[in-house]
C-alpha cells in the first residue's frame, strides 16, 4: 500500500494496561478469556496489544472474523505465525516447507481423513473405547482428564500409526509426545530456539520420534501389507514431481497431526463427559436417542459415520463454551484496510474462538449451557474449528471420535458429580481450556 | 433447486462425493486439496434428498441448496 493510501487509513485502538516487560502478554498468560473480553470491550472489531513484544489486532465478530478467515495466504500467512511449531514438526515440514511443499503435505494429510479412511477409523475407535471400559465394573470414580488423555492417545495412535504399533510402542510414545508439548508454550512465541531445559528435551524427542518412525516406515516398506491407516496414506502421498515424503517430513507430519488432534480431542472428550454428569435432564435425552439408534443391534463403527443430532447438537453446544483452541493467528505479509483502518504489514493478526462464541447477538445469555441452540446461520459465528482454506482438516474425525465415544459409555453409565457443580470450573491457563485438574465423577451402570 | 459451493471452504474431504456422485465429484487442483465439482447446478427433484444430505454431512459446510 503506497503512503498516500495509509495516511487517510486510521491505527486500530490499543488495549490498555501494557507492562513494560512482556506488554500483555502476563495478563494473557493468567487467564487470557478474561483478556481477550477485555480488550474486546474496550477496543470493539480491532483491538491491538502487545503479545510479548508482537503487535497483534484481536479481530473480533463475524465480519472482521470473515475477513481473517478469506483472505489469502499470501497476505494473511499461516506459516509465518506458527514459526515456533518449526522445531517440533522439523526442517522442511508444513510451516518451514516452500508454500508449494507445505500445500502438498496439507493435501495429503487431509487425504488420510477423507471419506474412505473414515470408515476404519470409526471401527478403529469403536474397538479401543470397548477396551477402555472393559474393566470398569459395575461403579467406581473416574478421573476423566487422564482417562481421556489415555483413550485419545490409543485411538491417534491406532488410526495414525496402525494397530502393531499402538500395541507395542505407545509407551515411548507417549513420553516422547510429552516432551514435544512442553516444547511448545509462551515462551516459545518469543524465541523457541533459546538454551532452555524444555527446548533441550523438546529436540531428543524429535530426533528419538525420527528413528522410531523411520523403523516403522523401512519396515512397512518391505513387508508391502495393506493397513488402511494415516501413516500409509502418508507414505504413498507424492509431490508434484513424483517424489515421496522423507522420514523426516514423514514424522513430522505424524506430529502435526498429533498437536492439531490430541489435546483438543481429549479436552473436548472430557469437556463433554463433565456437561453429561452436570446437566441429568440433558444426558436422559442423549440416551433416549442413543437406545433408540441402537436398539436393533445396530454397530457403533456404523452408526456413528451418520447423523445421531441430539448428540451432535450437544457436542456443539460443549465446543462453543469449551472451545480447545484459544486463538488462531496469521502474520500480516502486505498492508490491508478493514473498515477505515489500517492492519499493517508485520503485525500480526488473531481471532479468538472463546470470545467469538460469547457474543449474545448470537448466542443469548451466552455463559449458559443450553445444547437446544441452533447454529447461528451467520457463517464465521460459530468457529470451534476455525474456517476457510485452514479450517481444521480433522472435524469430521473429532465429531465421528465424539459421537463413537459416547454412543458407548452412555448406552452403559450413568455419570454424576461427586463434589459440588462450582468446584468443576474450568482452568484457562497454558493457553488451553479444560476441566481443572483432578475432575472425578462417580459411575454407575445403568439398569435396563 | 439450485447448488452452489465456496470454494474458499472446500478441503475435498470427499463425502458429498460419497452420498451423491451423481452431482458432486472432488479432483485433484494444481496444488493444494482436491476440490469439489458440481456436475449438474440444477439437479432433478429426484436426487433433491441426497443432495441436501450431502450439504448437510460436509464437514467444512461448503455446499448450499437454494430453490
Amino acid at each position: 500500500m503506497n503512503e498516500a493510501a495509509r495516511a487517510g487509513l486510521k491505527a486500530p485502538p490499543l488495549v490498555s494496561g501494557a507492562s513494560e516487560e512482556g506488554g500483555h502478554m502476563p495478563e494473557f498468560e493468567q487467564d487470557y478469556c478474561a483478556f481477550i473480553s477485555r480488550a474486546h470491550a474496550e477496543c470493539g472489531e480491532l483491538a491491538e496489544f502487545d503479545f510479548g513484544g508482537q503487535e497483534t489486532i484481536l479481530m473480533s465478530g463475524p465480519d472482521a472474523q470473515e475477513v481473517f478467515f478469506r483472505t489469502a495466504d499470501e497476505i494473511f500467512s499461516q506459516a509465518q505465525a506458527y514459526q515456533v511449531m518449526v522445531p517440533v514438526f522439523g526442517p522442511g515440514v508444513i510451516f518451514d516447507a516452500t508454500p508449494e511443499r507445505c500445500k502438498t503435505q496439507l493435501k495429503i494429510q487431509v487425504d488420510a481423513l477423507r471419506y474412505q479412511n473414515m470408515k476404519n477409523y470409526a471401527s478403529v475407535i469403536a474397538q479401543e473405547v470397548e477396551d477402555w471400559i472393559a474393566d470398569w465394573g459395575d461403579e467406581g470414580e473416574i478421573e476423566i482428564l487422564h482417562a481421556f488423555h489415555e483413550l485419545t492417545m490409543h485411538t491417534a495412535t491406532h488410526c495414525l500409526l496402525g494397530k502393531e504399533f499402538r500395541h507395542s510402542m505407545t509407551e515411548e510414545f507417549f513420553s516422547l509426545y510429552k516432551d514435544l508439548q512442553a516444547g511448545v508454550q509462551a515462551i516459545s512465541f518469543v524465541d523457541p530456539y533459546m538454551q532452555q531445559p524444555v527446548f533441550a528435551a523438546r529436540d531428543k524427542a524429535r530426533a528419538r520420534l525420527e528413528e522410531i518412525v523411520s523403523e516403522l516406515v523401512a519396515s512397512r516398506r518391505a513387508s508391502g501389507k495393506e493397513y488402511g491407516d494415516a501413516l500409509e496414506t502418508f507414505m504413498t502421498g507424492t509431490y508434484k514431481d513424483g517424489s515421496h515424503l522423507s522420514d523426516t517430513e514423514l514424522t513430522g507430519l505424524i506430529i502435526a497431526t498429533m498437536f492439531a488432534g490430541h489435546h483438543t480431542s481429549s479436552g473436548a472428550g472430557a469437556e463433554t463427559l463433565l456437561e453429561i454428569a452436570k446437566h441429568p435432564q440433558y444426558a436422559a435425552e442423549l440416551k433416549e436417542e442413543l437406545d433408540e439408534i441402537y436398539k436393533d443391534g445396530e454397530e457403533i463403527s456404523h452408526a456413528a459415520m451418520r447423523a445421531i443430532p441430539k448428540l451432535e447438537s450437544f457436542v456443539n453446544e460443549v465446543l462453543r463454551l469449551h472451545p480447545p483452541l484459544v486463538i488462531l493467528m496469521r502474520k500480516v505479509m502486505e498492508d490491508v484496510e478493514y473498515n477505515g483502518y489500517l492492519i499493517e504489514k508485520g503485525k500480526t493478526v488473531a481471532v479468538s474462538i472463546y470470545e467469538s462464541h460469547i457474543n449474545p447477538e448470537y448466542f443469548p445469555d451466552p455463559h449458559r449451557f443450553d445444547p437446544h441452540r441452533t447454529e447461528p446461520e451467520r457463517m464465521f459465528a460459530y468457529i470451534p474449528f476455525g474456517g476457510g482454506r485452514h479450517k481444521c482438516a480433522g472435524n469430521a474425525f473429532a465429531i465421528l471420535q465424539l459421537k463413537a465415544i459416547f454412543s458407548a459409555l452412555l448406552r452403559r453409565y450413568d455419570f454424576e458429580l461427586i463434589g459440588p457443580a462450582e468446584d468443576y470450573e474450568d482452568e484457562r491457563a497454558n493457553m488451553t481450556i479444560r476441566p481443572k485438574d483432578p475432575c472425578m465423577l462417580r459411575y454407575k451402570r445403568r439398569v435396563a | 433447486m439450485k447448488v452452489k459451493v465456496d470454494l474458499d471452504l472446500c478441503q475435498g474431504h470427499s463425502v458429498c462425493l460419497a452420498e451423491c456422485p451423481e452431482v458432486f465429484n472432488v479432483v485433484e487442483t494444481e496444488e493444494g486439496y482436491p476440490q469439489v465439482v458440481v456436475l449438474i447446478e440444477e439437479p432433478p427433484e429426484e436426487l433433491r434428498q441426497r443432495v441436501e444430505t450431502a450439504a448437510t454431512f460436509c464437514p467444512n459446510r461448503v455446499i448450499t441448496v437454494e430453490d
